[in-house]
């Protein structure tokens, strides 16, 4: 019975709950895409129907891989030239099939009727032009206007963003704006034209969680004026709650579930949903065993970088202090949480405790040794108990490495293991540790998934057995599901091993869930610091509070 | 609180079981397979290797014997005299018939049928030592009877214009060789030094290298080449020219090389390689090495291309290459006058052999470039 709603689509139930004309804007059927690759094809998206009413937002749930974006690219007809759409796929837009458009009138319906805003703001604006222009031309390319009046509507756009100071804007270029704001000028242009559907591709993604509430809200507040139907596309729950109508969940190329997002949140039917919603980050750290000596200190630490500004011949050095005289103190056994926003240096400041940075001023100390002002030769014996975890498993391992010449470096380079035997059972120990099979010694990265990846990364610092590990954002490029795997396994490895951690992270939920006490940090300085449940349930700063709200509510 | 570890392990954390290791070249490999550009350029490339170090063996003539001056290419015919079809290639020597013709009364030049010159494969000809050393006389292909076929015609001396092209594709390719290599080893080393350690070494090593790169390269190859004695050794003549196009070719790479090593030296991989205490040395030869080394081989591969035509150029202004040494650019000093090319344009045949290296070359790294970076 459970399984029975399924690919059923229940079209009753959705139009009384939403109260919609019968029509939907889109009505997508059977979608199968296939990639050609070298050893022949791949599935992509195979046999995805959906259907998106006119004044609805629908969400597209997966995780990475599962061709929710192949899904989305397959409505606008973006997809690369290695893509094969079967036959038998439909997507009727106002009763016509475009897949069988051509593309010149695919184009005109692109951008037009429905638009389609990315993740990366950063790289889906032309740097060379200027905002204005760039919006002008998205106008002027479907509609016959003058250049004056294309450009009274950018304004408006503009005005309707919410952008401040939208007149100054205009005559700017993308580098001038911080991410948000490019994020929505790419709403604007995607508006430009009173567009029917909107397709958001994780439009949040790569912004600061405060941004992304911000221009979700903007989304929402649009699609009510304009009455547009928006899909979502994303793997965040918590966006999903708050901001769809209608939730359409896929795994492997394949429709899991559908419901409205009341009931698919209240009673998940599919085990893979059911899955993905206990993902979420949850539980909390163990207490403390009491009397646990200090490992990591740092007194006053500074970092500053010196910026130039002006001309070549009229240098004006200005420092830019990243870190500003900080105090920090880690005990054995017990992981500190280190939050912020992007540039607020917490990274810097991690870097720089491990000595892998810099310091202008300050006193470091590891297990009662001061090591500030030591030289990267007079760090060297002490390498090996300090470790650290990148956020990027993808940039962490050098590709044409094996993994067993990746996780060996540590023992061969400190002269651990008295032969390659015992380094080969070292190795053998931390990937299983890590949990990984030991059998994989002679694979390279590129063999590997993200969440993989990261055990590997993780197996090559634990195989040096320190006691100190540096976990610089080890969660935020991974999935969700798998996150809670790297999560658990953290835990797990501090418990056997009695590790300490310092978890750099912009994400509350997964420091409430690992952290013992959290250090929050904006523009270099420490905002406020405690217990994390303390801190988290009663934010003492603004800063903190827009934080936590962010993490637990999205919508401010 | 862990109440997830009752649901399912998402299969995403199998291991893909198929793809099994395959090593670094075996992906290069598959990967160039599928660019027919880049195995044309294979291809031939081997094959132009091949040509230049069994030279001996594959000209049909001794390159510095004598003939008739500027005698023009010989067709091959499979025809005998009657016009009827012969499996056996053969040529026909240009000779003056017994006719006249009819409005000069001079004899009309046409093929001598009477004595056609059979050709065929490994024949014995002019006496060899194949690399100085191994004594033979077997000929890929030539006459049977062992006398001279000038296929591509002779020069001014009577020399034949193929087998002396074979013969240079061998200074050719090994001043283009020996150049890249001294090239790639030089420029790779002080780009990664100068990439990796940064800060005042870099600064100072970028502003030489810029020094380097601004001279106005043809007058200083003109005027470090005749520095050089006329009445110098030719050996000691090519390895002064050798010495020259690499100290000014080491620049651009040593460029490249330190771009990429400013990007590498700030990945995450590095960073992990400090952290674990990894010296500089370890650092530079086990994670940035083997990640510059495929636009080095790419570059390596484009570079070659631009020495021979270098070569052929400085030959042709006689800067390069000495007689009696045999190069292109050499063999192309002879077309310098109008009236030769106009009556003997056989003689611009090198031109056709530069043309094929150059494009051998391109096309394998075209394919290389794609197939190089496989993850």
């Amino acid at each position: 019975m459970a399984l029975a709603l399924v690919n059923s689509f229940a079209p009753d139930r959705r139009l009384d709950a939403a109260n919609k004309t019968a029509a939907p804007v889109i009505d997508a059927r059977n979608i199968a895409v296939k990639f050609k690759v070298e050893d022949g094809m791949v599935d992509a998206v195979k046999d995805i129907t959906f259907q998106l009413y006119r004044g609805e937002t629908i969400a597209i749930v997966g995780e990475s891989g599962s061709g929710k974006s192949v899904t989305a690219r397959t409505v606008m007809g973006l997809l690369t030239k290695r893509a094969v759409v079967s036959n038998r796929s439909a997507v009727h837009y106002d009763g016509k099939n475009v897949l069988k458009f051509s593309e010149r009138a695919r184009r005109q319906l692109r951008g037009d009727r429905i638009s389609m805003i990315f993740q990366e703001p950063m790289s889906s604006l032309n740097p060379i032009y200027t905002i204005g222009s760039q919006i002008v031309e998205a106008i002027r390319v479907h509609r016959k206007v003058s250049r004056r009046d294309a450009e009274k509507r950018a304004l408006d756009l503009l005005k309707q963003v919410q952008i401040p100071d939208p007149e100054a804007r205009l005559k700017q270029y993308p580098h001038q704006l911080s991410g948000g704001q490019r994020q929505r000028v790419m709403i604007a242009m995607a508006l430009a034209n009173d567009p029917d559907v909107l397709i958001a591709d994780e439009p949040t993604t790569a912004l600061d969680v405060t941004v992304q509430a911000q221009i979700l809200n903007l989304i929402r507040n649009l699609q009510k004026q304009l009455g547009m139907a928006v899909i979502l596309i994303t793997h965040d729950l918590t966006v999903v709650r708050q901001f769809s109508d209608y939730v359409y969940v896929m795994q492997h190329g394949e429709m899991r579930e559908h419901n409205t997002t009341e009931a698919l949140f209240a009673n998940p039917q599919h085990p893979y949903t059911q899955h993905l919603l206990t993902s979420e980050p949850r539980g909390q750290a163990k207490p403390l065993p009491p009397n646990c000596d200090t490992i990591l200190e740092g007194k006053s630490v500074k970092v500053a970088f010196m910026l130039r500004h002006g001309s070549f011949f009229k240098p004006d050095m200005r420092e830019l202090v990243a870190v500003d005289s900080l105090n920090i103190e880690l005990r054995r056994h017990e992981t500190l949480g280190l939050v912020g926003e992007s540039g607020s240096g917490k990274t810097t400041f991690g870097q720089a405790l491990l000595r892998l940075m810099d310091t202008d001023g300050g006193e470091i100390f590891f297990d009662g040794q001061p090591i500030h002002g030591r030289s990267r030769a007079e760090m060297r014996p002490l390498r090996s108990r300090m470790q650290i975890v990148f956020q990027d498993p993808f940039s962490s391992l050098n590709p044409r490495m094996t993994i067993g010449q990746i996780i060996c470096e540590g023992l061969i380079v400190n002269n651990l293991g008295s032969n390659k035997a015992e380094r080969l059972e070292r190795v053998k120990e931390a990937l299983v540790s890590a949990g990984m099979p030991s059998n994989i010694l002679s694979r390279f990265p590129h063999e590997f998934s993200g969440g993989q990846r990261q055990r590997i990364a993780i197996a090559r610092a634990i195989a040096l057995e320190p006691e100190f590990i540096l976990l610089d954002e080890p969660t935020s490029a991974l999935d969700l599901s798998v996150q809670a795997q790297i999560i658990d396994l953290l835990r797990k490895l501090q418990d056997e091993k009695g590790l300490s951690y310092l978890f750099i992270s912009h994400d509350l939920k997964v420091v409430r869930a690992l952290c013992h006490r959290v250090i929050v940090m904006q523009h270099g300085k420490i905002m406020e610091q405690g217990p994390v449940e303390e801190v988290l349930s009663h934010p003492k700063t603004a800063y903190t509070e827009r934080l936590v709200r962010a993490a637990f509510e999205v919508a401010s | 609180m862990l109440a997830f570890s009752n649901s399912p392990p998402p299969p995403e954390e199998k291991i893909k079981q198929k793809s099994g290791n395959e090593s670094y070249l075996a992906l290069v490999w598959r990967r160039l397979k599928r660019s027919w550009t880049g195995m044309g350029g294979l291809t031939l490339v081997v094959l132009l290797l091949l040509m230049a170090i069994f030279a001996e063996f594959i000209a049909p003539l001794d390159p510095k014997a004598t003939d008739t001056g500027f005698a023009p290419p010989q067709v091959i015919s499979f025809h005998d005299k009657d016009g009827n079809f012969v499996l056996q290639p053969r040529v026909y020597a240009l000779a003056e018939t017994s006719d006249l013709d009819p409005v000069t009364f001079q004899p009309i030049v046409g093929p001598d049928y009477d004595h056609p010159r059979l050709l065929g494969l490994f024949v014995k000809g002019d006496p060899y030592h194949l690399f100085g050393l191994i004594p033979g006389n077997r000929h890929l292909f030539g006459a049977t009877d062992g006398g001279p076929v000038h296929f591509l015609g002779t020069d001014k001396f009577g020399r034949d214009v193929l087998s002396r092209a074979i013969y240079g594709s061998r200074i050719s390719l090994m001043i283009a060789l020996t150049v890249v290599a001294i090239v790639t080893v030089v420029g790779t080393a002080v780009g990664m030094i100068s990439g990796y350690f940064g800060g005042t070494l870099d600064a100072w090593i970028q502003r030489f290298v810029e020094v380097v790169l601004a001279f106005p390269q043809l007058p200083l190859y003109l005027a470090l080449t005749s520095l050089i004695p006329v009445t110098a050794p030719t050996n000691v003549f090519l390895a002064f020219v050798i010495v020259v196009m690499s100290a000014l070719g080491w620049a651009q790479m040593s460029r490249e090389v330190r771009g990429k090593t400013l990007a590498l030296a700030r990945i995450d991989y590095v960073r992990a390689a400090m952290a674990v205490g990894a010296t500089d040395r370890r650092i530079i030869l086990q994670h940035i090495f083997p990640n510059v080394m495929s636009h080095v081989i790419v570059t390596v591969t484009l570079a070659i291309p631009s020495v021979v035509l270098l070569e052929s150029f400085l030959g042709f202004l006689g800067f390069a290459v000495k007689p009696p040494l045999i190069s292109w650019g050499l063999m192309l000093q002879d077309t310098s006058t109008y009236s030769v090319i106009g009556s003997y344009p056989w003689i611009l045949t090198p031109v056709a052999f530069v043309l094929v290296t150059v494009f051998a070359f391109n096309a394998l790294g075209d394919g290389l470039r794609d197939a190089i970076d496989p993850y």
